[in-house]
C-alpha cells in the first residue's frame, strides 16, 4: 500500500498498465482513441466548459506544490515529477498524491509520478492530494510533446519525365524519422525552371518547353529536390471516340483517344485530359448533369447533349454525344395488402413459401412484447394475421426461416433474464408454431442479426463477433465456429450469407467477406476465413447484399448506411434518418473499388435486397424505392434518374402516425413485401403508371 | 393479467396507506431510474404521499438499438448525474448530464457493458464495473474515469462479470463483486491496485460460473463490515473488511439482487429479484423484519434516502410491462407509492430531498 507524506518518489508501485489490465477482447492501448463517429460528434457538442467543471475545489486546505510544473518531453522519453503536499500555512503535511493523466493514451503518468511522452500535443497531468478528510487540493502539469523531428518530404505523382503541353498533380508531405506524415506541416512546391515547368498551388506541373527542371519542396525545415526532364510532346494528332454517340442517363460511356506521331505511328504513353461541356434540355438553373473521369468513362444525370474535351499538348479532339432520359416508361408501387401493427413497432420481416405451398411472413417488433407475427400472405391482398409467438425479451430484431421452411430463428435483445440469445421454432405450419429450443450461451448480450444457411445459424454475439451454431439437430444447436475482426474497437451489425460466403457489416470497419464454404479460401463453417474488405469514412455500414451484374459480370456489394444524426422519435414524431447506399467493386478482391452510390435527399438507409437488374430499398422516411441497377454503374444512381418508384407507407393510427419508417423490404413471387417500423407488413406491386385518376 | 392485478393491488394499498399518513411535510425527494430496454432515464418526485415520473430524458445515440442505460450515479455535489449504457460499438459509455436541465454535456467511452458506479469522495473519481455481459467468462475490468474531464484515467482488472461497483464511506476502498467467478474484489481508490480478494462461492464448481453469483457489494458505514448478496444461493454474506472473513450469513427471499444500507447503519434493503420482492433487514438482529412484493416481478434497484426514511426500488417487469419505481416507506415497512416507468427499470440514484 501506497502511503506517505510529501513527495511521491519513493512510491514502490506502478501504474497498472494498460496491456496487463486489459481484456483479452479489448483493443490494444495505442488504438483506443479511435471512436465512432457518432461518439465524436457528441462529444464535440458537448460544452467545452464541462471539461473544465470542478466537482469540488478544496484549495482552502493549502496546495500541493510540484517540480517541474510545466514539462517538454520527446516521445518515448520519460521524466519524473515531485510533488508536495503543503497545508495552508505552507508546511508540508501528511497524506497520498493521486497522479492522473487527462490523456493517458497521450502522456501517461506511474502513480508514483513518472510521465511517458506517446504522443505529439499539450496535455494536463493533474497531482491531487487526498488527506486524510477527503480529497485535497491538486496542481496541474502542462506536458508539451513535440512532433518528432522532420526527417523527409515525400512527394506522390513526381513523374520523371513530361512531355510538353502536358500536367500531372502531386502531392506532398512532411514524415518524421517513422515515416508518419506530419499533418501540421505544410509543403510548397516550386519550379527551377518555369519555362520548362509551372506548378500552380495545388500541386498541378505544367510541362512548358523541352528542358530540365527540378521540383523544389520546402518544408518543415526539409529540403527536397526531385528532377524531372521534359520531352517535346510527339503527340501531332489525336482522335477522340465514343462506345456510344446516344446514351441514357446513368450509362457508362466510355471514351477513348487515339494519338498519333507526326510519322502517323500511334503513341500511348502521353497522358490525355479530358473535360466536359454539357447542354442539359433542361437550362433553367440546372445543376452539374454529368460526370468525366481521367480514365475516359463519362456518365450522364440529366438529359442533354455533353461534349467531351481531350487535350494532349496542343493537340485537342472534341466529341458531342446525346443523352436520353433513362426512363420513358412511368411506374409506380401500387398498394396490393397491409397487415397492420398499430400498437408496437414492427422490425425485420422474412416471407416464404410453406411446406404446404402457401406463402407466408414473419415479422418482428421492435421496444415492445418480445413477440414476433405470423401472417398467411397468400393472397397479398388480404394479408392474414395467423399467430403470435412470445419470448422473453422487448425485441425481436431479426427473425429468418430456413430455405425448406420448416424452421424459424427469431433473436431476443432485453430479455428480462438478459440471457438474450435466439429461439428456435417448427414452422412447419405456422399457424401453430412450435417453440424447439432457445440458445443463450455466449449470446447473452443480445443477438441483433441472424442468419440461416443450409443447417447452420450465423447469429451476431457480443456486437463483436458472429457465431456459427449448428441446428441439424434443432432441438439442440451446438456453437461450430465464430468470425470477429480483431482491430481496435471493431463492432459488428450484420451478417449475410450467399454462395458460402458471409458477408458482414462492420461499421467502421466495413463490409467484411468470409469463407464459409464457398472455397476460395478454405473455409468452412466451423473454420471461417476472411476473403477481403473494405471499409469507407463515415463508419456508417449497416448492411451489406452481393451482387452479380450479369449485365458486366462485376461483381458487388452493396453497403448500406444507417445513421441518424438528427436522432429518432420512437413515439410521436417523424424520424428524419441519412445515409446511402455504397456500391463497392469487388471483381479485384485485392482492390475493392466504391464506384457509384444511391442517396435519396433528407432520408436514410435501412436494409436492401436485389433480384436481378431491381434493387429494392428500405429508405425509412423515404419509404420504398425501387432502382434499375442494370449495366455499368458509376456516380449517383439518384441523380440519374434510375430510381423506378417509390412508395411511402402511411397510416393515421400508426405507432407514429402517417410517419413512414420502412425497414426491410423482400420480393416474393412478383410482389414487394416490406416491414414498416411504425405500421407493419406491407405488400405492394410493381406496375404501369398510367398517370392520376381525374 | 396477474401482474396487472398485482400492480393495481399493490397501488391501492399503497394509495391507501398514503391517505392515511403519516406523511405530511417530509417535503420532495427525487431519484433517477434508468430504463434498460426504453433507452430513457426518468426522473421521479416522491413527496411523501404519491410519486411521479417528473421528466424523461432519452438517452443514447444508436436510436434503432437497445442500447441498454444501466449504472446511474449523482455528483458529490448534486450538479451532474452519471449514467451508463452498457451497449456501444461496442464499448459502452459514460454520459455526464446536468441535473439542472438534464442536457448532455460529457461522454467518455469505458469497456464492455459499462454497469454500476460511485464517485469517491476522497479521490473525486468515478469506479465504473465493466459488467460485460457479453456470455464468455473472461476477467473483466474497472474503468476509472475523472469525471470533470470525463475521461478514463485507469482500468483494473478483475473478475468475471463484475458488478455492485460501491466505495467505502471514506472513498479510499472500492468494491465489486465479480458474479461468474464468485468473487469480492477489494481495490485501492488512490493506486487503482487490487488488495485483495475473496471467494465468495465457497462451491465453487471448478471449470464452471459460480453458482453463488453474487451480484452486489454494500460498504457498511462503520467501514467494518460489507454484505453481498449472492444472487444464486437466496443468501446475504456479512464479510468482516479487517479480516477478510465472512462472518454472517442470511437467508433471503430469491435472488438476492442489489443493497442499500441506511446510513445509521441499521437497516439493510435488499432486492430479491427473482422472487419480485424488497426485503428489509435489521442488521443488529441478523433478522429480516419486513419483506414486501414489488409492483412488478423481477424487482431490480435501491436506493435508501439519505436521511433513512425510504427506499427507493426499481422493478423491472417482463416484456412490454413498464417498469416502477416503487417506495417503501422502512418506518412503517410498507411499501407507500409507485411510480410507472419505462421498460427494465434498472438503475436507480438518489438526487435529492428539498424540504
Amino acid at each position: 500500500m501506497w502511503m506517505h507524506s510529501g513527495t511521491c518518489r519513493e512510491a514502490p508501485h506502478r501504474l497498472l498498465s494498460r496491456a496487463e489490465c486489459r481484456n483479452p477482447q479489448e483493443p490494444p492501448l495505442v488504438h483506443y482513441t479511435r471512436t465512432v463517429s457518432a461518439i465524436l460528434l457528441l462529444a464535440m457538442a458537448a460544452p467545452s466548459t464541462a471539461l473544465a467543471q470542478q466537482l469540488s475545489k478544496p484549495s482552502d486546505n493549502g496546495k500541493v506544490q510540484v517540480s517541474p510544473d510545466r514539462l517538454t518531453l520527446p516521445v518515448g522519453e520519460k521524466a519524473q515529477l515531485e510533488a508536495t503536499i503543503l497545508d495552508k500555512d505552507g508546511e508540508p503535511t501528511k497524506g497520498n498524491l493521486l497522479y492522473l493523466s487527462r490523456a493517458r493514451r497521450s502522456v501517461r503518468v506511474s502513480r508514483s509520478g513518472e510521465v511517458t511522452a506517446i504522443k505529439p500535443g499539450n496535455f494536463e497531468i493533474i497531482v491531487r492530494a487526498i488527506l486524510p478528510s477527503g480529497r485535497g487540493p491538486e496542481a496541474k502539469v502542462i506536458v508539451s510533446v513535440p512532433h518528432p523531428t522532420p526527417t523527409a518530404i515525400q512527394l506522390t505523382g513526381a513523374p520523371s519525365k513530361l512531355y510538353t503541353g502536358t500536367t500531372v498533380r502531386v502531392t506532398a508531405a512532411v514524415v518524421d524519422k517513422k515515416n508518419v506524415a506530419r499533418t501540421d506541416l505544410t509543403v510548397a512546391l516550386s519550379s527551377s525552371n518555369t519555362d520548362a515547368m509551372a506548378i500552380d498551388a495545388y500541386g498541378y506541373l505544367t510541362a512548358g518547353r523541352p528542358g530540365s527542371a527540378t521540383l523544389h519542396a520546402n518544408g518543415g525545415g526539409i529540403k527536397h529536390e526531385h528532377p524531372i526532364v521534359v520531352f517535346e510532346n510527339p503527340v501531332r494528332s489525336l482522335k477522340l471516340a465514343a462506345s456510344h454517340q446516344t446514351a441514357r442517363t446513368g450509362d457508362v460511356v466510355h471514351f477513348t483517344t487515339n494519338l498519333r506521331s507526326a510519322g502517323g505511328s500511334e503513341i500511348d504513353s502521353v497522358p490525355v485530359h479530358y473535360t466536359l461541356h454539357a447542354t442539359p434540355d433542361d437550362a433553367l438553373g440546372n445543376g452539374a448533369t454529368g460526370q468525366i473521369e481521367q480514365d475516359g468513362r463519362f456518365v450522364a444525370e440529366a438529359p442533354g447533349l455533353y461534349t467531351i474535351v481531350a487535350t494532349c499538348g496542343s493537340v485537342t479532339d472534341r466529341l458531342t454525344i446525346r443523352c436520353n432520359q433513362r426512363l420513358t416508361q412511368k411506374r409506380k408501387l401500387k398498394k396490393i395488402g397491409h397487415g397492420a401493427v398499430l400498437d408496437v413497432h414492427t422490425s425485420d420481416l422474412w416471407v416464404w413459401e410453406g411446406v404446404d405451398g402457401r406463402d407466408y411472413c414473419v415479422t418482428g417488433t421492435w421496444g415492445a412484447n418480445g413477440d414476433a407475427i405470423f401472417w398467411d400472405v397468400t393472397d397479398p391482398s388480404r394479408i392474414e394475421r395467423i399467430a403470435t409467438v412470445t419470448c422473453d425479451a422487448r425485441t425481436v430484431n431479426d427473425v429468418k426461416v430456413s430455405e425448406d421452411g420448416r424452421l424459424c430463428i427469431i433473436s431476443r435483445e432485453g430479455a428480462s433474464n438478459r440471457k438474450n440469445g435466439l429461439v428456435v421454432y417448427d414452422v412447419t405450419n405456422p399457424k401453430n408454431p412450435k417453440r424447439l429450443s432457445q440458445y443463450d450461451d455466449e449470446l447473452t448480450g443480445g443477438v441483433h442479426n441472424v442468419f440461416i444457411d443450409k443447417n447452420y445459424v450465423y447469429a451476431l454475439s457480443a456486437g463483436r463477433r458472429y457465431d456459427v451454431l449448428d441446428i441439424k439437430n434443432p432441438l439442440a444447436p451446438t456453437r461450430v465456429g465464430s468470425y470477429q475482426i480483431f482491430e481496435p474497437g471493431a463492432s459488428i451489425h450484420d451478417v449475410w450469407i450467399e454462395n458460402g460466403i458471409a458477408f458482414s457489416s462492420n461499421w467502421r470497419y466495413g463490409v467484411h467477406m468470409v469463407d464459409i464454404g464457398n472455397g476460395i479460401r478454405g473455409g468452412s463453417p466451423s473454420n471461417p476465413v476472411k476473403i477481403a474488405s473494405y471499409a469507407y469514412p463515415s463508419g456508417w455500414n449497416h448492411a451489406a447484399f452481393p451482387w452479380r451484374s450479369k449485365d458486366t459480370g462485376k461483381f458487388y456489394v452493396v453497403a448500406g448506411d444507417e445513421a441518424f444524426p438528427h436522432g429518432l422519435h420512437t413515439k410521436t414524431k417523424p424520424t428524419y434518418a441519412r445515409g446511402w447506399l455504397h456500391f463497392i467493386d469487388f471483381t479485384d478482391l485485392d482492390e475493392p473499388k466504391e464506384v457509384a452510390r444511391y442517396q435519396v435527399p433528407e432520408a436514410g438507409t435501412h436494409n436492401l435486397w436485389i433480384e436481378g437488374n431491381l434493387l429494392y430499398v428500405a429508405y425509412y422516411n423515404g419509404g420504398l424505392r425501387v432502382v434499375d441497377i442494370s449495366g455499368e454503374l458509376m456516380g449517383d444512381l439518384y441523380r440519374q434518374g434510375r430510381e423506378i418508384a417509390w412508395f411511402i407507407p402511411t397510416h393515421p393510427r400508426a405507432v407514429v402516425p402517417n410517419a413512414s419508417m420502412v425497414w426491410g423490404p423482400q420480393p416474393h413471387k412478383g410482389k414487394i413485401f416490406f416491414s414498416d417500423w411504425n405500421s407493419g407488413l406491407w405488400c405492394v406491386e410493381l406496375v404501369e403508371d398510367r398517370g392520376r385518376r381525374r | 393479467m396477474m401482474r396487472v392485478a398485482r400492480i393495481t393491488l399493490a397501488l391501492f394499498a399503497a394509495g391507501a396507506l398514503a391517505a392515511q399518513g403519516p406523511h405530511a411535510n417530509v417535503g420532495t425527494y427525487r431519484v433517477y431510474v434508468a430504463c434498460e430496454s426504453a433507452d430513457e432515464v426518468h426522473l421521479v418526485a416522491f413527496d411523501g404521499k404519491h410519486a411521479k415520473v417528473e421528466r424523461q430524458i432519452e438517452v443514447g445515440y444508436q436510436p434503432t438499438e437497445i442500447e441498454g442505460p444501466h449504472g446511474l450515479t449523482v455528483g458529490l455535489e448534486g450538479k451532474y448525474w452519471y449514467l451508463s449504457i452498457a451497449h456501444g460499438k461496442p464499448f459502452g459509455i459514460l454520459y455526464k448530464y446536468r441535473t439542472s436541465d438534464d442536457e448532455l454535456v460529457g461522454q467518455c467511452e469505458l469497456g464492455m457493458f459499462p454497469a454500476t458506479m460511485q464517485i469517491s469522495p476522497a479521490t473525486g473519481l468515478l469506479y465504473c464495473v465493466n459488467f460485460n455481459l457479453h456470455g464468455r467468462m473472461l476477467p473483466s475490468t474497472v474503468s476509472i474515469v475523472d469525471p470533470e474531464a470525463m475521461v478514463e484515467v485507469g482500468r483494473t482488472v478483475t473478475g468475471a462479470m463484475p458488478h455492485g461497483s460501491r466505495l467505502s464511506k471514506d472513498g479510499m476502498r472500492h468494491y465489486s463483486c465479480a458474479m461468474m467467478s464468485g468473487e469480492l474484489y477489494e481495490i485501492d481508490a488512490v493506486t487503482f491496485r487490487v488488495k485483495r480478494n475473496m471467494q465468495l462461492d465457497i462451491n465453487l464448481p471448478k471449470g464452471h460460473a459460480s453458482e453463488a453469483k453474487p451480484t452486489w457489494i454494500s460498504p457498511h458505514p462503520d467501514g467494518k463490515r460489507l454484505f453481498a448478496a449472492l444472487n444464486g444461493k437466496a443468501t446475504i454474506v456479512e464479510v468482516d473488511a479487517n479480516k477478510w472473513t465472512v462472518t454472517r450469513r442470511f437467508e433471503t427471499g430469491k435472488g438476492p439482487y442489489n443493497l442499500d444500507i441506511t446510513q445509521d447503519g441499521k437497516t439493510l434493503v435488499a432486492t430479491y429479484k427473482t422472487e419480485g420482492a424488497i426485503g428489509i433487514w435489521d442488521l443488529d438482529k441478523g433478522k429480516e423484519t419486513a419483506r414486501i412484493k414489488s409492483t412488478q416481478g423481477v424487482t431490480h434497484g435501491v436506493v435508501i434516502s439519505p436521511d433513512g426514511r425510504y427506499a427507493f426500488v426499481s422493478s423491472e417487469g417482463k416484456n412490454s410491462d413498464p417498469g416502477a419505481l416503487d417506495v417503501v416507506d422502512l418506518k412503517t415497512n410498507k411499501l407507500v407509492a409507485s411510480a410507472a416507468v419505462g421498460l427494465q427499470a434498472g438503475g436507480v440514484a438518489f438526487f435529492e430531498h428539498k424540504k
